[in-house]
């Protein structure tokens, strides 16, 4: 089966419609196309959520390592979640299914974080999130009763049981794979990425103008009159660098 | 006529597209100079360090930071309304220093003309707004809007609204606040730049520990934390000014959110809502038009002044003017 160009076919995912899982399910190049959705949602999702790598003053050139870095993440946690939906299809509800089909409809499913860029908007960024986890919480519904042939409660389940699963297996087994995966951020960054984005109402750039302020003063009261300008009343370098929770 | 209608919805999805990304992009300048990108130097406002001189006052009793709404584009270009209202009020405050060259829709004072990159977009768009057509010097509204957003965005608004605070730390210090001496310094944000006011409040107060209240003249801004820490927030608004309501998109200012800021704020009487009378939010009728008169026959602006003044009147121990009333605290909703 034919596949519409890649913008037409997230068009017809973000629209839910089944045919399009379907066609996917189908066409040979259905699993590259579901890769290159997954692609660009971790990217956009990657940008849409960068605010963690601002806060922890990472450089322009490791914000593009840190992005890269957490797309790379991004894509193993979808072949995960397609491994768990697919053992869960199998063993629960005896589907005979190839993993790679499996693979292909849930990375359609990742349409609706193409957006997830849009999550950077000020103000209105946040509850876009929340409609965009919704939106893709039904995508991955309908993708998961296509890809196995299941009737809507029973795709519910699958989502359900796959995300436990998943949360088996990160408190298991894949504890070290997790360690390996943020050990890779915080290289990429290079920095540590101590602060979280809740953190951010605690964080302060803490002005050395404090403690200079008797400084700066006396500098101004000796001054003759008018006072001279200096090219900058205060020092170039203003700034305590460490922000502190 | 099918077809031109279709390039026309195909241009509009383009524009309104491209403002989304925009939008999308703009707290990148924010998050930029958080991490140190942009460098930390703080540009004055177009006036040189030492020129402040002739806005000094001796003995000053209190300072007020005015800030200007999302039409601004440097810290020069306040409108000759808004220049006439803060010649008003000088006179009417003599001990009162103004600071009126802060240029709130930047990290660091740094003009939209003077920008490394844009500054040319921004100029020609600053022409356009003076001279026309006036729809493409509105790029400079849209942009400023999207900076008041950040500001009441949780997510970045503590980080901006820290880069704003240090710019009126600085414009304090350039003319001549005394950090020791604890001085009132009142926020004063007309229309959009009221979020900012709110917003810059709580780092003021904490590295200075001197009173900070915030006059918010038809001011915008959502459910801040700074509502509760400054000394007292006056909200002064016109019968007929309908965008200070663009403040209640912000959930906070829904009454029924009733742990918010902008709630727990009122409940504790922090909040003096002051009704101007009939007035609109800008140009003619607004709250600083000075051939606009109340059925008292004074001016609009002379109205605002004087209820101003008032409010400074009753936190620095001033003899306020004899025809005026002290504030009402109004208890319904804005």
């Amino acid at each position: 089966m034919e596949l519409p160009s890649l913008g037409e076919t997230i068009r017809q995912a973000l629209a839910l419609r089944e045919s399009i899982f379907l066609a996917v399910q189908q066409s040979p190049q259905g699993l590259w196309t579901a890769l290159m959705v997954v692609g660009l949602a971790g990217l956009s999702q990657a940008l849409g959520q960068s605010l963690v790598l601002f806060i922890n003053h990472v450089r322009p050139r490791r914000f593009i390592l840190a992005v890269a870095a957490s797309v790379v993440s991004y894509m193993a946690g979808y072949l995960l979640w397609a491994g768990s939906v697919w053992l869960v299809g199998t063993y629960a509800f005896n589907r005979d299914v190839a993993w790679v089909t499996v693979a292909a409809v849930v990375g359609l499913a990742y349409a609706p974080q193409v957006l997830a860029f849009f999550e950077l908007t000020p103000f209105f960024g946040s509850p876009f999130g929340v409609l965009l986890s919704l939106w893709t919480l039904l995508a991955i519904l309908v993708a998961v009763r296509v890809a196995l042939d299941l009737e809507m409660w029973q795709a519910v389940l699958t989502g359900g049981l796959g995300w436990l699963l998943i949360q088996l297996w990160r408190y298991t087994l894949g504890r070290p794979i997790y360690a390996l995966g943020r050990w890779m951020e915080r290289i990429a960054a290079g920095v540590e990425l101590r602060y979280r984005a809740k953190d951010v109402p605690n964080l302060r750039r803490r002005p050395v103008w404090l403690t200079n302020m008797d400084q700066w003063r006396t500098r101004r009261a000796t001054a003759k009159k008018p006072a001279p300008p200096p090219a900058d009343p205060l020092p170039k370098n203003i700034h305590d660098k460490d922000a502190t929770a | 006529m099918w077809q031109t209608l279709t390039d026309l919805l195909t241009y509009l999805g383009v524009i309104i597209a491209g403002i989304l990304v925009w939008a999308a992009l703009s707290p990148i300048e924010t998050m930029g100079w958080w991490a140190g990108w942009f460098g930390d130097t703080i540009h004055d406002g177009g006036i040189k360090p030492g020129n402040e001189t002739p806005r000094l006052r001796p003995n000053p009793d209190a300072f007020l930071l005015f800030m200007s709404g999302v039409g601004k584009a440097t810290g020069e270009t306040l409108s000759f309304r808004e220049q006439e209202f803060l010649r008003r009020l000088a006179r009417a405050v003599p001990r009162l220093v103004i600071v009126d060259d802060i240029f709130p829709y930047s990290v660091n004072n740094m003009p939209l003309t003077g920008q490394p990159v844009f500054a040319r977009l921004w100029r020609w768009a600053l022409q356009r707004k003076l001279n026309g057509p006036r729809l493409a010097g509105y790029l400079i509204n849209l942009r400023n809007i999207w900076q008041v957003l950040i500001s009441a965005d949780k997510r970045y608004g503590p980080v901006y609204n820290q880069s704003l605070a240090e710019v009126l730390l600085h414009s304090l210090l350039r003319y001549r606040y005394d950090p020791d001496a604890r001085k009132p310094i009142f926020i004063m944000g007309y229309s959009g730049a009221g979020q900012f006011a709110v917003g810059c409040a709580p780092y003021l107060k904490e590295w200075l520990q001197a009173p900070v209240y915030v006059i918010s003249l038809g001011g915008v801004f959502a459910s801040d934390p700074g509502l509760l820490v400054a000394d007292h927030v006056y909200h002064l608004i016109g019968d007929r000014d309908r965008s200070h309501r663009y403040g209640l998109l912000a959930p906070g200012r829904w009454p029924f959110s009733v742990a918010s800021d902008w709630n727990r704020a009122r409940r504790q009487g922090k909040v003096t809502i002051i009704r101007m009378g009939d007035m609109d939010h800008s140009g003619r009728g607004g709250y600083l038009d000075h051939q606009r008169y109340l059925p008292d026959g004074r001016a609009f602006v002379d109205k605002t002044v004087e209820t101003i003044a008032q409010i400074i009147a009753t936190h620095t121990g001033h003899t306020p003017a004899p025809q005026l009333q002290a504030p009402v605290h109004v208890a319904q909703a804005a």
